[in-house]
């Protein structure tokens, strides 16, 4: 099993009651968020017969103020990990210790926050009633709270339809208001079930930009996912699970590091001085030397295509963003 | 219907609250036990015991710390979702539909149509909200379940407890808002139903519409039945609401000095040759319970005749019954039952009226009421007492002469060796067999004073409160049979002291007082059978257990045993014998062969027999809460019964909340 360093917690101080194991366990780190230990979950039918090992025995350690990616394919066991992390499910054997609680005690959840997998909300409320609902189940002051919902609202743009019952909102208005409802309480730990599926780019962009904005706030994520881009975009550090069992876990920079090859950028070299590098590699011994212009990805494309557009609107040239860039070539 | 028992909340409270614990109690144990099973099923045998002991660990701070104001919010989502699921709406609209064309098929030719009006609007009501009630708490928790919102529930600070007590809450609210609306709309449609008047039939509405009463055969030449005493001409109304009255003009005849009748109703003023005054007075005879009011204006040929608005039809009369019934055979000793005369009722005693031969009979029914003091009784110069006895004749006799009864009053002296008793003279009267019949006592009595040595001490007319009942409160009413070879039948509840009506506004909020306890338990059952079935099968259980509870009574009775565990009441057997009688074709009254599969068939069939028994005390007595009787007959609702109905209520709620707290708390919520 790899480990590696986790990344270095900001400094905040808590203004929250500290949970109970916080008080009584002298082991206990306030760096720690989560902590599962031996996590097993095994699905039974209603015999009590095996129906599917879903997790086993994981070992897993969250510290606070980093963004944990959970990765694998579908049925991997992210979403169960999730679960027991919530309460949601009870581990077959092992546990499972969320902000220094048990994972199935309810006091934890007044300092987290959940976005499900699919926004799983009141169809018959409106978007303000729904972000009511919610925070009136936490211990905030009424004032407080009718503000919190405006800020939400606005926070996920949502101000145009807030009147408007949730049976109306399209699938990403729902995971919208999905996201505003588990930050309703201001958490200390936001859990997000594949936060970014059903969101067409640019939400998926914003998805992105307000998990990076929390971590900055000082809050700790756990997402998981199995779209890899976003997951290399966001995370600090990375689970990747397969078939129940961990299988990788460390900081993404590291993972993905590639070493013995070196890549070197630069701008404005001209096609003729492409051969002149390439002996001067060659010279130094490096090997299966590739000199040409960088690929941008679809995602940067489409967004800067969407972002011009909302500036200039109207019909724009084919082509365009090709030329814009012409002359940044790369080496590896 | 009959209620033979009246159990005073107090005497009835305290056994009540130790049967509550116990039942608790065996259902903790039997829940731990049961929870244990699975728990070592599951997780082997030791752990399990760290799981059970974490459940019940948990659950006093899930008490404790249930928040009011996560259970309001909980109770706002469901109202919401009550009202924005359209269900309240549809319950509605069907009442009003029920409602705005109910009438046209009620009532018609019936003598007492406030019965069939208050019954149909009880009876409706009590099942549209009972089945609105099941509907919303039935679906509310499994759809959340199946729609998984209940994830982003459970993982904000929410305990069980207030999932469970926020949706009975917002439930019970919706509930409530829409059964006093209902009763509202109601109580104005009976109202409204009921309400009328009639016009004289005949030329004009003076006394031009009257005819001369034969007074030879004393009998009415529109119905042929017998006019009342001193009745001189006779009318009819015209029909309306279905029925017609008679109107009659009596002679009231009052000496010079006596004062004026104090009504409207005098439509002439003869001065007789005797000196007296004769009054003739016109009056609308009733039909079922109800009157009209009949005012005259102006006096003489020309006066003009007018009926008032219906009167009688809402009433709530308060009974007030006897604490001890005794009956004493012929000898003049106590016995427990009266005298024996075959299977007639199971409930009556039979009062001897002597024979030919012995004529001198000590055979008699005291009943001892308590508490008798006036100002408990309308403001009437006669206390009225109801009546409704049962006639055995052992002979034929005159079949058309009514069987004659005999009442006396006693004091009951608190000390009777030093304390003089007072003691009426019997006065006779003509049984109404097996009908409710009002006997004015008048206030003053003529009686003796009989010292505790048996002497006479003085005769004289005495004061039913001040010297009969006197301080104590206490009398004695002693029924006799005054015919030879005959018996007068009666039991607890066949005679009453009738006290001061009640507001009828005031009675019918008790009967929906009891509609609403229903709907509360309904409620509390849907939501506590959600937390571990799926919809079809909660709406299936509770139907079942409603079943149960409207007849538990009748399933007591039908699986009453004896201490052999024999069957009491039906001949043939349990369900596996009666089973294998219909199949084999033996009759009831023959005795299965002894050998095996008989000793089988009766330990199967007590087994049955006995988890019924225990189903009718599980399941909640709707019947104890059903008040549409009282209503419908015109009676006050004791409130005794009705403190009872909401203590049961109560023990019911909190069972319920902790049946669907463990099974909520104990299930896993995402698949």
């Amino acid at each position: 099993m790899a480990t590696d360093t986790p990344a270095p917690s900001p400094p905040s101080e808590s203004t929250q009651t500290p949970g109970r194991l916080e008080q009584s366990n002298p082991d206990y780190d306030p760096n720690v968020v989560i902590e599962a230990q031996n996590l097993t979950k095994i699905y039974r039918d209603f015999w009590g017969r095996q129906k599917v090992r879903a997790l086993n025995a994981l070992d897993l350690e969250v510290r606070k103020g980093e963004i944990f990616g959970l990765l694998g394919p579908n049925g991997s066991g992210k979403s169960t990990t999730i679960k027991l992390m919530l309460g949601l499910l009870f581990p077959t054997s092992g546990r499972a210790i969320v902000l220094g609680q048990n994972a199935t005690d309810v006091a934890k959840n007044e300092r987290i926050g959940y976005l499900p997998e699919e926004s799983y909300l009141y169809k018959f409320l409106n978007a303000e009633e729904t972000l009511d609902f919610y925070g009136r189940l936490f211990d905030i002051p009424a004032k407080v709270r009718k503000e919190r919902v405006q800020e939400l609202i606005q926070l996920v743009g949502l101000e145009k339809a807030k009147r408007r019952q949730l049976r109306e909102y399209s699938k990403g208005m729902t995971r919208r208001i999905g996201l505003a409802q588990a930050l309703i309480n201001d958490p200390e730990l936001i859990l997000l079930d594949e936060p970014t599926s059903g969101l067409d780019p640019l939400g998926t962009r914003d998805m992105k930009d307000m998990i990076l904005k929390l971590r900055d706030q000082g809050k700790t994520v756990v997402m998981c996912s199995h779209l890899l881009a976003d997951v290399e975009d966001v995370c600090d550090r990375i689970a990747i699970l397969f078939q129940g069992d961990l299988k990788e876990m460390g900081r993404v920079d590291s993972l993905l590091k590639v070493s013995g090859e070196t890549q070197i950028t630069a701008e404005n070299i001209p096609e003729s001085a492409h051969e002149e590098i390439r002996q001067l590699i060659a010279k130094h011994g490096g090997q299966n030397v590739v000199v040409d212009n960088p690929r941008t990805t679809l995602e940067d494309l489409f967004l800067n295509i969407v972002r011009e557009s909302e500036d200039r609107p109207g019909m724009r040239p084919a082509g365009a963003a090709a030329e814009k860039k012409p002359s940044s070539d790369q080496t590896h | 219907m009959y209620v033979e028992s009246f159990p005073q909340f107090s005497e009835w409270f305290l056994p009540g609250l130790l049967l509550f614990l116990a039942v608790i109690l065996s259902g903790a144990v039997l829940g731990l036990f049961f929870g244990y099973l699975v728990a070592a099923f599951r997780h082997g045998p030791f752990e399990a015991f760290y799981v059970v002991a974490q459940v019940v660990a948990e659950a006093v701070p899930d008490f404790l710390h249930t928040s009011p104001r996560r259970v309001v919010a909980m109770a706002r989502l469901a109202i919401k979702e009550a009202l924005r699921r359209r269900v309240v709406l549809v319950t509605f609209a069907i009442f009003a539909l029920t409602i705005l064309f109910g009438s046209w098929f009620m009532g018609g030719g019936s003598e007492k149509p406030e019965q069939i009006y208050v019954n149909f609007v009880l009876w409706g009501t009590q099942m549209l909200v009972l089945l609105m009630g099941l509907l919303l708490s039935a679906f509310s928790l499994p759809d959340d379940i199946k729609n998984k919102t209940i994830y982003t529930v459970v993982t904000k600070p929410v305990r069980s407890t207030e999932i469970i007590l926020g949706r009975m809450l917002g439930f019970a609210t919706v509930g409530t808002l829409l059964l006093v609306l209902m009763g509202l709309i109601s109580y104005f449609f009976v109202w409204r139903s009921l309400d009328h008047s009639h016009l004289l039939v005949g030329p004009s509405q003076t006394v031009a519409a009257f005819t001369a009463v034969d007074t030879e055969t004393q009998r009415s030449t529109v119905t042929g039945k017998r006019v009342s005493q001193n009745a001189l001409y006779e009318a009819a109304t015209t029909r309306d609401n279905d029925h017609w009255h008679r109107l009659e003009i009596i002679a009231d005849v009052r000496s010079a000095e006596d004062p004026k009748p104090d009504s409207q109703d005098v439509i002439r003023t003869i001065k007789r040759a005797d000196g007296k005054i004769e009054y003739q007075r016109v009056m609308c005879l009733p039909v079922g319970n109800h009157t009209h009011p009949v005012t005259v204006t102006g006096e003489g040929d020309n006066a003009q005749i007018t009926l008032g608005n219906s009167v009688g039809y809402f009433r709530a009369r308060v009974p007030i019954y006897c604490s001890q019934l005794t009956f004493y055979n012929r000898e003049g000793s106590p016995s427990k039952k009266g005298t024996n005369v075959g299977k007639e009722s199971k409930r009556r005693g039979y009062v001897d009226g002597g024979s030919a031969s012995n004529r001198s009979t000590l055979s008699r029914a005291t009943f001892s009421f308590d508490n008798v003091r006036e100002n408990r009784f309308p403001d009437l110069d006669f206390v009225p007492l109801d009546l409704t006895l049962g006639v055995y004749r052992s002979y034929k006799g005159d079949i058309e002469k009514r069987v004659i009864a005999g009442l006396q009053f006693e004091s009951i002296a608190d000390k009777p060796d030093v304390e003089n008793k007072f003691i009426s003279e019997v006065i006779e009267f003509e049984t109404n067999e097996f009908a409710v019949q009002t006997l004015p006592v008048p206030k003053k009595i003529v009686g003796r004073v009989v010292a505790p040595d048996g002497s006479l001490v003085e005769e004289g007319a005495y004061d039913l409160f001040d010297d009969f009942a006197g301080e104590n409160g206490k009398l004695l009413i002693v029924l006799s049979c005054r015919d030879i070879n005959q018996y007068i039948g009666v039991g607890k509840s066949d005679a009453y002291l009738r006290g001061q009506d009640q507001a009828y506004w005031w009675n019918f909020l008790k009967g929906y007082i009891g509609i609403w306890c229903q709907l509360m338990i309904m409620i509390a059952l849907g939501v506590a059978l959600s937390t571990f079935l799926g919809s079809p099968l909660v709406m299936l259980s509770a139907v079942a257990v409603m079943i149960v509870g409207f007849n538990s009574v009748f399933i007591r009775k039908l699986a009453e045993v004896d201490e052999q565990g024999n069957l009491i009441n039906e001949q043939g057997g349990g369900p596996i014998e009666s089973f294998v009688r219909v199949v084999t074709q033996q009759n009831t009254m023959v005795e299965l062969d002894t050998g095996f599969f008989d000793t089988i068939i009766e330990k199967l069939d007590y087994l049955l027999v006995s988890m019924l028994q225990m189903l009718t005390y599980l399941a909640p007595n709707f019947g104890q809460l059903n008040f549409s009787n009282y209503l419908v007959h015109g009676y006050a609702v004791d409130n005794n019964q009705l403190l009872i109905g909401i203590a049961t209520t109560g023990a019911f709620l909190m069972g319920l909340t902790l049946l669907g707290y463990f099974c909520l708390k104990t299930r896993e919520i995402a698949k």
